[in-house]
């Protein structure tokens, strides 16, 4: 086994893998350094595998060879108040149609099917292998040392997708400390249901898959629900931004119990198996909490590089991943041919990044991660909207208001006018 | 969901060596202890008759919830060594 690499990719998750296949069809020598005992051991999220073009140019018969769930095929927007819910959902024969707009996976499962495919390219994956630290030369990253199995790999250059905590960033020197504001903490119950009773109880047929996002399912605590359907089972947690969790001093999964115990939830869910619970953070801080993403011989991708946005409607995080560590991959097979692995040679990262719609989106949608910090959207919005419906539907012999009215009143009584204009132009800033 | 379940339903290569170390000393005059409440696993736990704050590494999913709310640098946090830890299967 050669010892030196042309590039060594630590993570063996989206990011890392899509680089490191990216670099072996390139005839490039590069290695995965992996801390689970497989990719994707380690790895959780929400369920959601965004249509990602690299990934359909690199592999375009994925659709037919990765271990898929479901495709999504209905979008919904609920608003939960304790009693009430008030739904929107979207569905178009249109998301029939390949490419689909996004499909549920189970990470380790897929991630470790995608590192696989890297490995039939060429590229090598190193398992049980927790990178610890980077070496440097004259300023410059020349390799990692890994703890696991003891000792260490040199290579030309490192490419960090080490997940959202990165370390390895840290230790160059390329992010400041987190804040508990800028991150957000994912628990995901996966729960067991038949086939029959998923098509059935979500109004799918075949292998449509739905996906719902919850506003008010998070005891008042700034974040959201979801759930999404995969074949045989559901995936349903929370996503709660730090500050906020601390600041309301309650357990994690007591506010998931909670959600879970809604009465829509219950009649969804009813007799679901809990089959695993998982959580990890997400980068929630947007384009303005993202640290710098290279430096002397390393490049950082995916969740390390804080390549996450979020708007309140989209939330989108592994497209960006791996369309980062083919950018990154890019760079690297520049750099190699020149010989140069040198800050200023790497920073061609930097700009692919901003030409592509990874930055272009994160810079679109900067104002959101300061809108999505206002209270009022996660308690007061849902209370008004269920507010309305409930006036609107009600038939109590009482006479009627006109249903802006209507609106205005809730409105009103629940945030004053104060908080209307408020939230218009913060919503406003970031969305319109 | 029930918290004390959690081994049962996730997997756990459990090392010998920890991968949390808490410094007693600092927690015990912690204002806040957010660790407690806010883990996903609820790996910590306050003893408020002895005033010691003690960690369960066993069970830890990995997410670094107490990494980044610690203000008082008292939770020293790496990844377990590769292979052990939490090992998801489907999630």
């Amino acid at each position: 086994m050669a010892k030196y690499f042309d590039v060594i990719i630590v993570g063996a998750g989206p990011a890392g893998s899509l680089a490191a296949l990216r670099l072996a069809r390139a005839g490039l020598n590069a290695v995965m350094v992996e801390r689970g005992s497989h990719p994707g051991a380690k790895n959780m999220f929400g369920g959601l595998l965004h249509h990602t073009p690299v990934l359909n140019e690199l592999i375009p018969d994925f659709p037919e060879r990765a271990p898929l769930e479901r495709h999504v095929y209905k979008k919904t927007l609920a608003f939960l108040t304790p009693e009430a819910a008030v739904s929107l959902a979207f569905e178009s024969e249109d998301f029939e149609n390949p490419p689909h707009n996004g499909y549920t996976v189970f990470r380790p499962v897929f991630d470790k099917w995608l590192a696989g495919e890297a490995v039939k390219e060429g590229a090598l994956l190193l398992t049980e292998c927790a990178a610890d630290d980077l070496i440097k030369k004259d300023g410059r990253v020349v390799g990692v040392t890994v703890k696991g199995r003891e000792g260490e790999l040199r290579g030309n250059i490192v490419i960090a997708a080490d997940g959202v905590l990165s370390f390895l960033a840290e230790k160059a020197g390329l992010r400041k400390e987190f804040k508990a504001s800028d991150m957000g903490v994912g628990i995901k119950l996966l729960l067991g249901l038949p086939e029959a009773a998923i098509n059935e109880r979500f109004h799918l047929v075949r292998d449509e898959g739905a996906d719902i996002s919850f506003v008010g399912a998070t005891g008042g605590m700034r974040g959201g629900g979801f759930l999404y359907t995969n074949r045989e089972s559901v995936s349903v947690g929370l996503v709660v931004h730090l500050d906020s969790l601390r600041a309301a001093g309650k357990a994690p999964y007591d506010v998931l119990n909670g959600f879970l115990a809604h009465p829509l939830l219950k009649k969804l869910l009813k007799g679901a198996e809990p089959l695993e619970y998982s959580a990890h953070l997400i980068p929630e801080g947007g384009f303005k909490a993202m640290p710098r993403v290279y430096t002397d011989g390393l490049m950082v991708a995916g969740d390390a590089a804080g390549l996450v946005y979020t708007n309140g409607i989209n939330l989108e995080g592994i497209n960006l991943a791996m369309t980062s560590g083919v950018l990154a991959a890019e760079t690297a097979i520049k750099a190699l041919e020149a010989g140069d692995y040198s800050a200023r040679t790497l920073a061609l990262y930097r700009k692919k990044l901003d030409e592509s719609f990874v930055i272009r989106d994160m810079k679109t949608f900067k104002n959101a991660a300061g809108m999505m910090h206002s209270e009022r959207l996660y308690e007061s919005y849902p209370k008004i909207l269920a507010g309305v419906f409930e006036k609107m539907y009600r038939v109590d012999g009482k006479p009627r208001s006109k249903l802006l009215r209507l609106a205005r009143r809730e409105a009103l009584k629940e945030m004053g006018l104060k908080g209307i204009v408020a939230d218009g132009i913060k919503i406003g800033r970031a969305l319109l | 969901m029930n918290i004390e379940n959690l081994t049962h339903l996730t997997q756990f290569q459990v090392d010998d060596q920890a991968h949390i170390i808490v410094n007693k000393e600092v927690c015990r005059t912690c204002d806040h202890r957010a660790c407690v409440l806010a883990c996903p696993a609820n790996c910590y736990t306050w003893d408020e008759a002895t005033g010691l704050l003690s960690v369960v590494y066993e069970n830890c999913l990995e997410c670094g919830t107490c990494y980044v709310l610690c203000d008082k640098g008292a939770v020293d946090w790496t990844y377990p060594r590769g292979g052990y830890g939490v090992r998801f299967r489907l999630t």
